[in-house]
Order: structure tokens, then C-alpha cells, then sequence
């Protein structure tokens, strides 16, 4: 089924030139990140991202496609556009040029697109001027120094490269967007989570050699994994559908079943960003006491490290807590019973109106739990099957937690799991889309064969 | 008037956003055309007899049926026939019109001939323009059709250009609404054809309904010129052609609900969304709705055509105004036309609106109908081989001419540079000082005698303000939808000195004011009080059709001066909620001065731009969910065309795609002798074989038609619901496009099962031939539906959840200054809310 799938992808000329034209812009961005940044010294910023992680930079590194740990030419990534489209998305609301300026059609949004870009290269230029002012004065745990010839040279040199280098993977983006398959910046994201698979398989493969990974741990792994995005992939899926009529009805037709009208609640209304959130709050302490180096003060940020209970704590309640909070900013059941009713629609047997919106509120707010244990699930999986729940390091009741509880929740399964929940869900999320494009564009094969014309005349298909 | 005032000049680039992406769609180097003219002009016929001349036209026709093409034009700069071609029309004008072409006529004309879109300033003669480029592609014999923006046009110009292809040996025909299908046929019959581009289509429509290749009035399409093109091909564009037939069905008693639904308050019991055309009832509505009808539950599920029923009522009381959007004539709702301002014969209003409208006005109700046909007047426009247009106003559209129709346009200067005045706008804060200020001008000007032509919005208003004018003795001719049969009366006195002339958009494209009167009689005084003084009462939605009404003015150099008076509780800005908004942020307080400040101004021109990118994004989405049923339907159209003309089927799909056309024949035919052979057999013994072949194919044809009918309704269904998919992370069109093609595919197993039960029913039966083609007749009568696409809905306000989701999924270490914004964005939001109202909504990008 899968190998006829991609036959019909190129036997589609028009579709089969955009998924190369996709691929080799990956491909690109997979090569161009390989080139490093001049002036720095690999070795001693290997040494030193060894003992980033779990701070904010481990974080942003992930989402650079962990170009940022090496330094490369793409060091910056997508994040500068997408920080600048966030931001001006948030100005759009609050500055009454550009909320006009949206919705003047197709020329707002162009002009919309233009600053963001703007916005992109300034971000660039602050961003790369911090980094390299922050590798100056950093030194590897073994007391090299990262940046052999720190100076003003240098550090202009490093804003030029990286900011060109997110401009030109901006590009990218944007000409996948345009002439390929899905949305460019997020396939690029997918993409620079994606490469890290081989070298995960490459640490399998040495484990085996040395001894530290047996086969039934990769059996258990390669089960976890398949478990893990099938269960992804069935709860992304999931919706609740509540029945929907038009009292706008056209004279004249047969009763059709099955796809009735409906409002369409998914069981994971925000998607991957209540975790984020919640992860980059809880990075914060870690991230501070990295910065200032009080005792006191690392002791406790210590209990927050990753991996530790009170960050797994913390870590389950934030997700849930966010998960109402985006889905209650992104969806308004007010708005949505509204929508309908001016349009004509109701829900049968519901009165639009308060009532109505009330409706939708208490299914959302029901379904959105469920969702919020599953992310809450998906961000503490990989990490228990790392390391378990280290019970023992909690004050007071730790020692005893861990002689009762058994070890298999103490201690994990000790299987080095590659992706984090964040990861996975970005990965499956993208692939999903991509491929719910991929299926629009193959639905107009069925039309091949029937007509004896070529196709309709004009540019537009 | 110096020389470089005559010679053409280069018109300057038109700044557009898509100029950056696409080449420039408009062309306005002229050089190779100026050449072109030369050498026309060069070839000069004025010695040759009337005879000499047809003989070199036949010439002409001989050679163009003799390429493949058919097209003497193709090649640019234009060869030898091409020329020739054009210097006979240049001669049979001078001879038959008295008219002696201008070069920027000729230009216009080589422009259209090579399928372009003639930008020519109002009154440069158009008219003849389009003779030259009919000329040349009629002379192959296929057919042109000159497509006129209304009836009235089409007879004029067909009267008055008839000589001078006659003269050259070639016939003209010109199609009017309501003609019988003979004449009409005849009419298409000719080399060029003088018709509305909407009858076209609905033509085109009907034949898609025939019976037998008889019924047909159409030939094969070959080339249109199109006049008023940006209207018709960008305006209208959007507008899909429906074609219905008459069904009865029981419908809730309409009298009644027009009764409830009169005793709701506006405001209070429903509310309107004029920019949509949208009117849905509050709770305090959906209360009084159900104790005016006397009972419960109005939204159960049981209740859904009551529901139904009701909306229409309260469509038909709160939207459709009486004098604006139709008129009560001889006991009969006539609709009026929104672009041309006229009548329309044999047009209705969909889905039971119509009876809600009857009822509401107390007539006596006609008959519903369900949907046959239907095509969007621009994949209408796709099904010529060559297209070509016209207008004065097509810069600005320029753009989306190319995107939607690959037509590029050239601007052709005037041929005596234009005299007209555009007086800056004058502003009222509120309608009573406009009506007043508007009757001291035209009292004003009358009484200098200088001719009057003021444009209104409808009916209602132009006989309002008539009405107003005659109280203080000014004598006024009216020019509307109820007295159309005056027009051609009323145009010709409009530019006589002392005329004052109110009119609807009637007196919009096409209008064509002699200063003096039609004689031009007294041209040199209505000249010396400084031409027609035309005053606009509304600004338009685009400033293309504020244009055209400035156009009335200043034709052909003559002096002329125009002026809007606008008031900022117009409808336009009312529509688009601009009022409040223009109020509150420059405290306007009313008063019966001007307002007309510059700031003001260049806010309503920004209004205007951001209404046209609106409805440019609008016709973009609808574009995208039209191209598809467009396709469906050429699908089934050929299939039907073969069917008709009992041809066997060629190139239909294999059996692959789970049709079983094993015996050979095709879809929909054959499926019976494959399912029940033994049947079939005992039908060809008592039938024989040929009747048998006749009673499938009418079958055909019918279930055909019907299928069709049903798939169009679902298609209507489901695009008004399926922005809902977006809650689930789906993109709308294509989710449309899949379950579109999932019911195309079943509907053509539908079809072919019906056939087979018709077939097998006939054959067990036993009845007549001509029994069961009585019995599978089309409709008797066929009518008109414009149905407007605004309606459709768009889902503002539900954000595309994983777009935002996934653009920000890197919003980690920026999250809590997201987070932050996130909140005072919220509560700026609320307090801006609570300030003004939301502008016009936009419909969601994708």
C-alpha cells in the first residue's frame, strides 16, 4: 500500500516535482549545517554543550536542529523568523496598522510577510552578536577556550555568517512552502529532528559492539517507539464530533450519509505548545542557577534538573495547566457558537447562542483533559524510560520511596531513548500534515482517464 | 491644444504588488501596434467599388477557413491578410457609418484581435473598435460572439455595426433574453453575434439540458469579445449562472411566517450582517419566533424545514428591500440586476426565498425549482478557445485579469486627451446634510442650464431624490429599473442644456451622452456651459465603477466635471462598519457643512482598497472550489455530449477504476446486461436491439441530468459548512476537494444503476417507447438563479489551530514574553472591542 502510495506520488508529474524539489531543499539544509562558523575551536565547544543539558540552551539547540551545538553556519535556525513572525502575529493584535493591514487581502499579508522578514534579519543580528560575545568568554570543563582570538573581528564575522546563514535557511522555508510539499519551516524543523536518527542508530551499533546495549533492550526500545507514535498518531486523530445543520438548505436533494456536517473537537486542540511552554518555564531555574553560582541556590535549582521528581511533578502539572490555558486562547466557544449562528447553523436540538456555546464548552472542556494527560504522558515517557523516577533524591521521604517502590519505576527501563515527547510529536505532527497535503494533491488522480480534452484551460488547476 | 498633447504618450506603469511575482500584465509600449495602423492605413481602399470590396473579403474568408486555426490575427506584428482585413473594415465604416476610424481605435482593435484586454477611455468608440477584431476572427466562419454588458447594448450595437460587416459580406445576429430557441439559434448562427454575456451562459446551460441534438442553440465556442470586461470578467466573475426547473414540493406556509417574522424587531429579535448579506436570529428572536408560530423547540431536529422555512421569511423581510433589490411590477416580483440596474426576465430567488418574497409582498406564489445547471460566468468564459475584452477601467484590474484569465491588457491613450474635471469628494457627516447640500448643487447648476446627470444607488433613491428636486421645481427625467423602457429616450435628451437626469446604475457602463442632445443639436451651448456635470451620490466597492460613472463626462475631449457627495452613513461604509470607526477617530459631530477634509479622504480610498483585496481573496478561495465541480462537470458535459449524439465513447476510463465496461459499452450504458443478462436478452427479443440502445440512452440522459441536479445541491451543502473543518486541523478546500471527489465517484455508480433499474422497469413493463420519453421529460420551463457567492461563509474567527500552533513551536525560550503578550493582547483586544466595533472581517488565509 505504501510502495503504491509512492508510485502515485510520481506518477503525478506536477506532484512528483514538487516532493523532489522538497527534498533536495532538505537536503541542502542538511549540508549547508554541516559547514562550522570560522573562528572557533570544535573540540572544546564539544566539551562544553556535553554539560548543557537540560538548560535552555539543550532546548533551543534541539530546535536549530542541533546545529547550534556545532556551531555551524545555520547555528540560528529557523527560530529568528518564527521568533519574528510570533511577534508580529502578537503586534497585529495590539498595533492597529498592522491589524488593518491584515486585512487588506492578498497585498497586507505580502506587506505582513515583508516585516517579518525585517524582523528576521534584526533578530538575527541580536541574536548572533549575543552568541558570539557569549562564546568569547566561555571555556570548556577542560579550560580551553572556545574562541581561540576573541575581538571585534570575530564577532562581526559571527553575526555575518549566522545571520546569513538563517536568512538563507529562511529562503528555504519559504520556497518549500511556495514550490514543494507542506509547510517549509516546519518540514525544516522535522528535518533537523529527523537527521539525529542515524546518529542514534550509530550509538545503537557502538552500544552493541561494547557491550552496553543488548538485544532485548532494542527489542523493548523498537517496541516503545512503534507504541509510542501509534498511540500519537491515534490520539492526534481523535475528535469529537457534534452534529451540525444549516437552516440555509438547498431545494432538491437525496439524503446523504456519512459525511454529515459536523464541528470537529480534537482531543489535542494546541498541539505541541502547552508542552513547550511548560518546558521552557521549567528550564528557568536550571538556566539561572547555571548563570549565578550560589550554593544555596544550586541545591535547590538541583531538584530541578532534568529528570529529578519535583521537575516531574512540576513538569505533568504545568502541561496540564497550559493545555487549558492555549486551548482556552485559541478556541472560544463563545466565538465558535456565534460563527454558527450567524451563518445559519445550530446543533440540533440546542438553541444557539448561550446555549449552544455552553455546549461546546463543557465537551471541550472534557475532551481537553484527556488530551492533557496525554501530553503530560508523552513529555515524562521518554524520561522514565531513561532513567526512571529518581524517588531517592526527594527530601525527606526519598530514601524510603525508593526501598518500597520497585525498581523497574526507580530506576527505568536504563534504555537510552533518543527523542523526547516534544520531539516525536513534532516529528509525527508535520509528517501527518505533510501527508494530509500529499493526499489532496493525489485525490485529483482519480479525474486521470476520464476526460478525452486535456485538462481545464488556465493557470490555476 | 500643442502637439504633444495629441501624440500618444507613454501611459505611466501601474504599481502592483503582483508586479513583482508575475510580469506585468498590462503592455503600454504601442510601437509595434502604431506600425501596424500605419501599414492599415497604408492599404488604402477608398477607390475600390462596394463589390471589389466583398470580393477581397471573400477572399479573406477563404484563406482564414483554410488554416487550421482558423485565426488570420495569431501572428504579431499582424501579417499581410490580417491587414488587409482590418483596411476593409477601416473602409466599410467610412461607407456604412459615415465613421472614420481613429488610430486608437485600430490599435484597440489589433489589441483584442491578438487576445488582449483594450483599455479605451470612455466614449473613444469601442463599439467600432470591437468590429475589427470580430472582423478578423469571423472571417474562419466559426462564429464570434460579441458579449454586451446588457440587453439594450446588444440590440444597439448590433443595429448600428450590422452594415459594416454586412457590407463586407458577413451576417449579424443579436440574442435578446426571452427569445425562442429558433431565433436564438439563428442568431448563433451568424458570423457575430451581439449578445449579453450572461444570456450566453445561461444559453449555454440550457443546451446542456437538451434532448436531442435539435434542442441545440449553441455552436462550439470560438472567440468572445468581451465589453465591460473588468465588470464582467472581475466583478461578476464570482457569480455562478444557475439554471432550474420547476418542481413542486410542499413548503411551510409562507404567508404565515411573513406575518411572524414582520413582528420581530430589528435589533433586538435579529440582526444583520449587511457585509454578508446575513441576518440570524437573537435569543430574544428565537423566543418570539416560537410564540408567534405557537409552539416549542424550533431547533429540534424534527423541526429543520420549519427552521428552514423561517430563515427565508426573515431573509426575504430583513434583507431584500423593496425598490433596491427588485420591484413590484404587474403582480410579479422583478428582480433588478445589482451590476447593470435593470430588470431581469425569468430570474428567481433560490432555496423557497422566492416564495418568502411573494408572501411578503402578499402575491400570489410560483412554482420552486431545483438547481439543473450551473457554471460560474468565469469558467464560462474559459470554455472560448480565444478570449478578448474591453473597457475603460481595466488597470486596476489588470492583475487578476492575468491570474484568472491569462489575458493581459493593453492600455490604449485617448485619441483627444479628456477635458474632465474630478472635483475632490464632497463629505457629509450624516445623510440629510448630503441630500440637502446635493439638491442647492443641481438647483445650482440647473439654473445655469448646464445638463445634470446625477448617478444613485437604487431605485428607491433616484425617485427620492427626483421626488425632492420637483419640490423645488427642478424638472427632472428618471432613469431606472421601472422605466426602462424609456431609456434610449432619456439618454438621448441627457446632454441637452437644462436637462437634469437622475438614474440608477443603469446610466453606469455603456451610456454613452451626447453633449447637445442625440442630435447634437445643441452641442455648441451645452459645450460653453462647460460640458455634463456628473454628480455621484454613493462611492462604489471599487473605484473602477466610480470611474465608469465619472466617464459619462468628458467623452471624446468634450469638457465635462464630476464630483461625488458621499456621507459616512452611506451604505458602503455602514456594510463595513466604516462609520463608527471614521466618527470616533476624527470626531466628526454632525453638522450640515462638508466635512471633506483630505485625511478623510484618503481613509475612504484606503476603505476602497481594502474592500477590493477583500473581495479579490474571496473570488481567489471561491475560484478554488469552482475549478474542481468545473471539471467534474466538463466530465460529465462530454459524456452527456457523446449520449446525445450517439457517439460511441472514446478514451473513458479503463476498468481499472472499478467500471465494469466489459461488454464495451460505457459508462452509464451496459450496466443491465452485465447484471441481469437473462433480462436483457428477453428485452432485445421483444424490443430489438435498437429500441433498446434509444431507452437506455434516454434513461441516460435523464438520470444524467438528475444526478448531476443532486450533486450540485450537495455541493452548495457542503461548502457552505466545510470551513468547519478547520477546528480539526484540516485545510478547508482540501478537504473539500476529497469528499467532492469521493461523491463524484459514487455519483457516477449511481447514475449507472439507475439506468440499469429504468431499463430493467421498461422492459418488464412493457409500455411504449414514446411513453417512457414522456415520462423521463426535463423540466417545461427553465428559469434563472444568480445566486450571489457572498453568502458563502467563510468561518472568520476560527484560526487555523496548528498553522499558529506550528509556527511557534519554537517559541520555547521566547514563551514567557509570548505568554505575555498573549495576555495584554487579549485585554487590549477586549478594551478595543468595547470601543469600536471589529472592522469588516477578512476571509481566513490559507
Amino acid at each position: 500500500m505504501m510502495l503504491d502510495s509512492i508510485r502515485n506520488i510520481f506518477s503525478i508529474p506536477e506532484l512528483r516535482k514538487r516532493v523532489i524539489f522538497t527534498l533536495l531543499l532538505l537536503a541542502v539544509y542538511r549540508v549547508g549545517g554541516q559547514i562550522p562558523t570560522p573562528g572557533i575551536s570544535s573540540t572544546a565547544l564539544a566539551e562544553f554543550w556535553q554539560s548543557q543539558k537540560g538548560t535552555i540552551f539543550g532546548f533551543m539547540d534541539m530546535f536549530s536542529g542541533r546545529y547550534m551545538s556545532k556551531m555551524t553556519i545555520f547555528a540560528l535556525g529557523i527560530m529568528p523568523y518564527i521568533s519574528s513572525s510570533i511577534i508580529l502575529q502578537l503586534l497585529t493584535v495590539v498595533w492597529p496598522y498592522l491589524e488593518r493591514l491584515s486585512k487588506e487581502g492578498e497585498l497586507g499579508r505580502k506587506k505582513i510577510t515583508q516585516y517579518t522578514r525585517y524582523g528576521t534579519l534584526g533578530i538575527c543580528i541580536i541574536q548572533g552578536w549575543a552568541i558570539a560575545l557569549l562564546l568569547q568568554g566561555l571555556t570548556s570543563p577542560g579550560g580551553a577556550r572556545i574562541v581561540p582570538s576573541p575581538g571585534l573581528p570575530f564577532q562581526l564575522l559571527t553575526v555575518l555568517t549566522l545571520t546569513t546563514g538563517t536568512i538563507f535557511v529562511m529562503w528555504l522555508g519559504e520556497q518549500i512552502s511556495e514550490r514543494g510539499i507542506g509547510n517549509g519551516i516546519s518540514l525544516l524543523i522535522f528535518a533537523g529532528i529527523v537527521a539525529r536518527f542515524p546518529a542514534g542508530l550509530g550509538g545503537i551499533v557502538q552500544g552493541l559492539k561494547n557491550g552496553s546495549w543488548n538485544p532485548i533492550k532494542i527489542i523493548v526500545l523498537v517496541t516503545m517507539m512503534v507504541l509510542v507514535i501509534g498511540f500519537i498518531v491515534y490520539v492526534e486523530r481523535g475528535q469529537r464530533r457534534i452534529p451540525v445543520s444549516y437552516a440555509k438548505r438547498v431545494v432538491g436533494r437525496r439524503v446523504y450519509g456519512g459525511q454529515s456536517t459536523h464541528l470537529p473537537l480534537r482531543v489535542n486542540t494546541g498541539g505541541v505548545i502547552p508542552i513547550i511552554f511548560a518546558a521552557s518555564i521549567i528550564t528557568i531555574p536550571a538556566t539561572i542557577a547555571q548563570m549565578i553560582k550560589i550554593p544555596a541556590l544550586q541545591g535547590m535549582a538541583r531538584q530541578f534538573n532534568l529528570g529529578m521528581p519535583l521537575y516531574n511533578l512540576t513538569y505533568v502539572a504545568a502541561i496540564i495547566f497550559f493545555t487549558y490555558f492555549y486551548v482556552s486562547i485559541i478556541f472560544n466557544p463563545t466565538d465558535v457558537a456565534d460563527n454558527l449562528r450567524k451563518y445559519g447553523g445550530f446543533i440540533p436540538g440546542i438553541r444557539p447562542g448561550k446555549n449552544t456555546s455552553d455546549a461546546i464548552d463543557e465537551i471541550l472542556s472534557r475532551i481537553t483533559l484527556v488530551g492533557a494527560v496525554y501530553l503530560a504522558l508523552l513529555a515524562i515517557l521518554p524520561e522514565f524510560l531513561m532513567t526512571g523516577f529518581k524517588v531517592q533524591y526527594l527530601p525527606l521521604i526519598g530514601g524510603w520511596l525508593d526501598r518500597v517502590l520497585p525498581s523497574w519505576f526507580t530506576q527505568g527501563l536504563q534504555v537510552d531513548f533518543y527523542f523526547g515527547g516534544t520531539s516525536i510529536l513534532i516529528v509525527v505532527g508535520v509528517a501527518m500534515d505533510t501527508l494530509q497535503q500529499l493526499e489532496a494533491q493525489l485525490v485529483m488522480r482519480h479525474y486521470d482517464g476520464f476526460m478525452r480534452k486535456g485538462r481545464i484551460r488556465g493557470r490555476r488547476g | 491644444m500643442s502637439q504633444s498633447d495629441v501624440v500618444p504618450r507613454r501611459p505611466k506603469r501601474t504599481k502592483n504588488a503582483l508586479d513583482k511575482i508575475v510580469a506585468n500584465p498590462v503592455e503600454t509600449d504601442l510601437f509595434l501596434y502604431l506600425r501596424a495602423v500605419a501599414r492599415i492605413k497604408f492599404l488604402d481602399l477608398r477607390q475600390e467599388t462596394d463589390s471589389a470590396l466583398q470580393v477581397r473579403a471573400a477572399r479573406l474568408r477563404d484563406v482564414a477557413a483554410s488554416r487550421p486555426d482558423g485565426l488570420l490575427t495569431a501572428d504579431f506584428p499582424p501579417g499581410e491578410s490580417a491587414v488587409e482585413a482590418f483596411a476593409l473594415v477601416r473602409e466599410a465604416s467610412r461607407r456604412a457609418l459615415k465613421l472614420d476610424p481613429f488610430d486608437v481605435q485600430m490599435i484597440a482593435g489589433l489589441a483584442m484581435a491578438r487576445g488582449r484586454i483594450a483599455e479605451l477611455p470612455t466614449g473613444e468608440g469601442k463599439t467600432l473598435a470591437a468590429v475589427f477584431a470580430a472582423f478578423a476572427h469571423a472571417l474562419s466562419g466559426r462564429g464570434v460572439h460579441v458579449l454586451t454588458f446588457n440587453d439594450y447594448l446588444a440590440r444597439r450595437d448590433a443595429d448600428w455595426m450590422g452594415p459594416v460587416f454586412r457590407r463586407l459580406g458577413l451576417s449579424v445576429g443579436c440574442v435578446q433574453e426571452g427569445q425562442a430557441p429558433a431565433v436564438k439559434r439563428a442568431a448563433y448562427e451568424s458570423d457575430v453575434t451581439y449578445a449579453t454575456a450572461k444570456e450566453a451562459g445561461f444559453d449555454f446551460l440550457r443546451d446542456r439540458l437538451a434532448e436531442n441534438p435539435a434542442g441545440l442553440v449553441h455552436r462550439p465556442f470560438h472567440f468572445a469579445l468581451i465589453d465591460e470586461a473588468d465588470s464582467i470578467l472581475v466583478d461578476e466573475a464570482r457569480i455562478p449562472l444557475v439554471i432550474s426547473g420547476a418542481e413542486d414540493r410542499v413548503t411551510w406556509d409562507a404567508a404565515r411566517l411573513a406575518a411572524v417574522v414582520r413582528r420581530l424587531v430589528p435589533g433586538r429579535d435579529y440582526e444583520t450582517d449587511d457585509e454578508h448579506r446575513n441576518v440570524f436570529l437573537t435569543d430574544a428572536g428565537q423566543t418570539a419566533a416560537e410564540s408567534g408560530l405557537g409552539m416549542a423547540g424550533l431547533y429540534a431536529p424534527e423541526n429543520q424545514t420549519l427552521l428552514e422555512a423561517l430563515y427565508c421569511a426573515l431573509h426575504a423581510e430583513s434583507l431584500l428591500r423593496r425598490d433596491i433589490d427588485y420591484i413590484v411590477r404587474d403582480g410579479r416580483i422583478a428582480i433588478i440586476d445589482e451590476f447593470t440596474g435593470r430588470v431581469v426576465e425569468k430570474r428567481l430567488w433560490p432555496d423557497g426565498l422566492q416564495a418568502a418574497v411573494e408572501a411578503k409582498e402578499g402575491l400570489q406564489r410560483r412554482t420552486e425549482g431545483r438547481i439543473l445547471g450551473s457554471i460560474t460566468l468565469q469558467h464560462f468564459f474559459r470554455l472560448y478557445p480565444r478570449l478578448a475584452g474591453m473597457t475603460a477601467t481595466a488597470r486596476s484590474a489588470a492583475a487578476e485579469l492575468r491570474e484568472f484569465y491569462d489575458l493581459n491588457t493593453v492600455i490604449v491613450p485617448p485619441h483627444v486627451p479628456s477635458r474632465r474635471a474630478d472635483l475632490p469628494d464632497a463629505v457629509f457627516s450624516h445623510r440629510d446634510a448630503k441630500r440637502r447640500a446635493l439638491i442647492e448643487e443641481v438647483a445650482a447648476v440647473h439654473a445655469a442650464r448646464r445638463p445634470v446627470l446625477v448617478g444613485t444607488a437604487s431605485v428607491k433613491e433616484s425617485e427620492e431624490l427626483a421626488a425632492g428636486l420637483r419640490a423645488v421645481g427642478i424638472p427632472c427625467a428618471v432613469l431606472n429599473a421601472r422605466a426602462d423602457e424609456k431609456e434610449a429616450a432619456v439618454i438621448a435628451e441627457a446632454g441637452r442644456p437644462g436637462a437634469v437626469t437622475i438614474s440608477t446604475n443603469m446610466a453606469g457602463r455603456g451610456t454613452d451622452i451626447r453633449l447637445g442632445g442625440a442630435d447634437e443639436r445643441e452641442r455648441a451651448e451645452a459645450v460653453s456651459l462647460g460640458g455634463l456635470y456628473v454628480i455621484g451620490t454613493n462611492r462604489h466597492e471599487s473605484p473602477r465603477i466610480d470611474r465608469q460613472l465619472r466617464g459619462r463626462a468628458g467623452r471624446q475631449g468634450d469638457p465635462g466635471q464630476t464630483r461625488f457627495f458621499i456621507s459616512l452613513e452611506d451604505d458602503l461604509f455602514e456594510r463595513y462598519g466604516l462609520t463608527k470607526m471614521f466618527r470616533a477617530r476624527h470626531r466628526i459631530v454632525p453638522s450640515g457643512d462638508p466635512i471633506g477634509t483630505d485625511p478623510i479622504r484618503r481613509e475612504i480610498e484606503h476603505a476602497q482598497r481594502v474592500i477590493e483585496g477583500q473581495n479579490f481573496d474571496i473570488r481567489r478561495q471561491l475560484a478554488g472550489y469552482a475549478t474542481l465541480i468545473e471539471l467534474q462537470r466538463r466530465i460529465v458535459q462530454e459524456r452527456r455530449d457523446a449520449l446525445l449524439h450517439g457517439e460511441p465513447a472514446e478514451g473513458m476510463p479503463p476498468a481499472s477504476s472499478g467500471e465494469p465496461v466489459a461488454g464495451g459499452e460505457p459508462w452509464p450504458l451496459g450496466r443491465l446486461r452485465e447484471s441481469e443478462p437473462a433480462l436483457y436478452e428477453r428485452g432485445t427479443a421483444r424490443f430489438g436491439r435498437a429500441v433498446l440502445a434509444r431507452i437506455e440512452r434516454r434513461a441516460a440522459l435523464y438520470h444524467l441530468d438528475r444526478t448531476w441536479s443532486d450533486h450540485l445541491a450537495w455541493v452548495q451543502d457542503t461548502r457552505d459548512s466545510i470551513h468547519l473543518v478547520k477546528l480539526g486541523g484540516k485545510t478547508p478546500i482540501d478537504e473539500f476537494r476529497r469528499q467532492a471527489t469521493e461523491e463524484f465517484l459514487g455519483l457516477r455508480e449511481r447514475v449507472a444503476g439507475a439506468v440499469a433499474d429504468e431499463t430493467a422497469a421498461f422492459i418488464r413493463s412493457g409500455g411504449t417507447e414514446e411513453a417512457f420519453a414522456e415520462r423521463l421529460k426535463g423540466p417545461s420551463s427553465t428559469w434563472t438563479y444568480l445566486v450571489n457567492d457572498d453568502q458563502v461563509s467563510w468561518g472568520m474567527g476560527m484560526a487555523g489551530f496548528r498553522n499558529i500552533g506550528f509556527a511557534s513551536i519554537a517559541a520555547g525560550p521566547l514563551s514567557p514574553l509570548f505568554l505575555l503578550t498573549i495576555l495584554v493582547g487579549r485585554f487590549f483586544r477586549r478594551k478595543s472591542k468595547t470601543a469600536t466595533p471589529p472592522a469588516a472581517g477578512t476571509p481566513e488565509g490559507q
